[in-house]
């Protein structure tokens, strides 16, 4: 009876825990995320984030592919808010939108939330698109544009490690015999 | 494995260079910090005119140690040196660039800011 009083206190927690904040569990191998094993959909899609932006009136949004720059990511979508109240908005909207789509699921996911306090930087993880909500301020002071679009992953001189490792085998100048007799 | 007193690298453009940590934030008296924890530290050295300045308390994130830190599926990484990347209050990394390689790991640990402003992801 005790271990079925706490089960299910520890449900009710980890309910709770869910709404405060999911994160998407990136189990630790490099080439298994769980959000595309979660009914093979992600949580929030492009067009779905883009729509909640414009209806929101989130200024000057930008969707960048971010393949190139950060594998673990597919897009990164980055929006203005006027105020941090605005900015605030915006991620909630995106939350609701979240919790709209799985509506009527008996487990559901929300995107974890980054920044949700200080409403500067909010930055909403749902699995492959993230998007980040800023201010004017931040937006200009962190200028997330210049480091996603630029000629990123500058090719280190590979040349020089191949040739680091390769075995060379040392020339015995110790042995005996003269190297070349007849001379 | 980061302790107070243990002296950390700067990972960002913040102007800081070398911290030291004085407390790692967490359960009272816990001895180790590890590769996302967030700790006290003091800027024992800071670059000219920057807007940081040495003796300054601030919060820290550990970015890199030369502890091994391991993975569910055998991985095991090691940085040659240790190395925190400086945050605010409120979680948002005082410089705009973060220099290096960054695990996996803060992305779980919610701090996804830091993670998007790397180069590189291990």
């Amino acid at each position: 009876m005790l271990a079925a009083s706490l089960r299910s206190r520890s449900l009710h927690l980890s309910s709770s825990l869910l709404n405060h904040s999911w994160k998407p569990v990136l189990s630790g191998s490099s080439h298994s995320f769980s959000v595309e094993s979660n009914g093979g959909r992600s949580l929030l899609d492009l067009n779905e984030i883009e729509k909640v932006l414009t209806d929101v009136k989130a200024d000057d949004v930008k969707v960048i592919p971010a393949q190139k720059h950060a594998e673990w990511a597919d897009y990164m979508v980055i929006a203005t808010g006027r105020s941090t109240w605005h900015v605030k908005n915006i991620a909630q909207a995106l939350i609701y939108k979240a919790k709209q789509k799985q509506k009527g699921a008996r487990r559901m996911t929300l995107p974890s939330v980054e920044g949700q306090e200080g409403g500067k930087w909010i930055v909403i993880d749902s699995g492959k698109v993230i998007v980040h909500a800023l201010d004017e301020k931040a937006r200009a002071y962190y200028n997330l544009e210049s480091l996603w679009t630029s000629d990123v992953s500058k090719e280190e001189p590979v040349q020089d490690l191949d040739k680091a490792y390769i075995k060379i085998r040392p020339k015995r100048n110790n042995s005996k015999r003269p190297a070349n007799r007849d001379a | 494995m980061i302790q107070s007193q243990t002296h950390l690298n700067v990972a960002d453009n913040s102007g800081a260079r070398e911290l030291m940590c004085i407390r790692i934030i967490g359960t009272s008296n816990r001895r180790y910090a590890h590769i996302g924890d967030v700790i006290i530290a003091v800027i024992k050295e800071a670059v000219p005119n920057s807007p940081l300045e040495r003796s300054e308390v601030i919060r820290a994130v550990i970015v890199r140690t030369s502890k091994e830190l391991k993975r569910d599926n055998g991985m095991i990484i090691r940085y040659d040196d240790n190395a925190a990347v400086v945050i605010d209050q409120e979680g948002n990394p005082k410089g705009t660039r973060i220099f290096g390689a960054i695990a996996r790991e803060l992305r779980q640990l919610n701090f996804t800011k830091i993670v998007s402003l790397a180069p590189e992801v291990l």
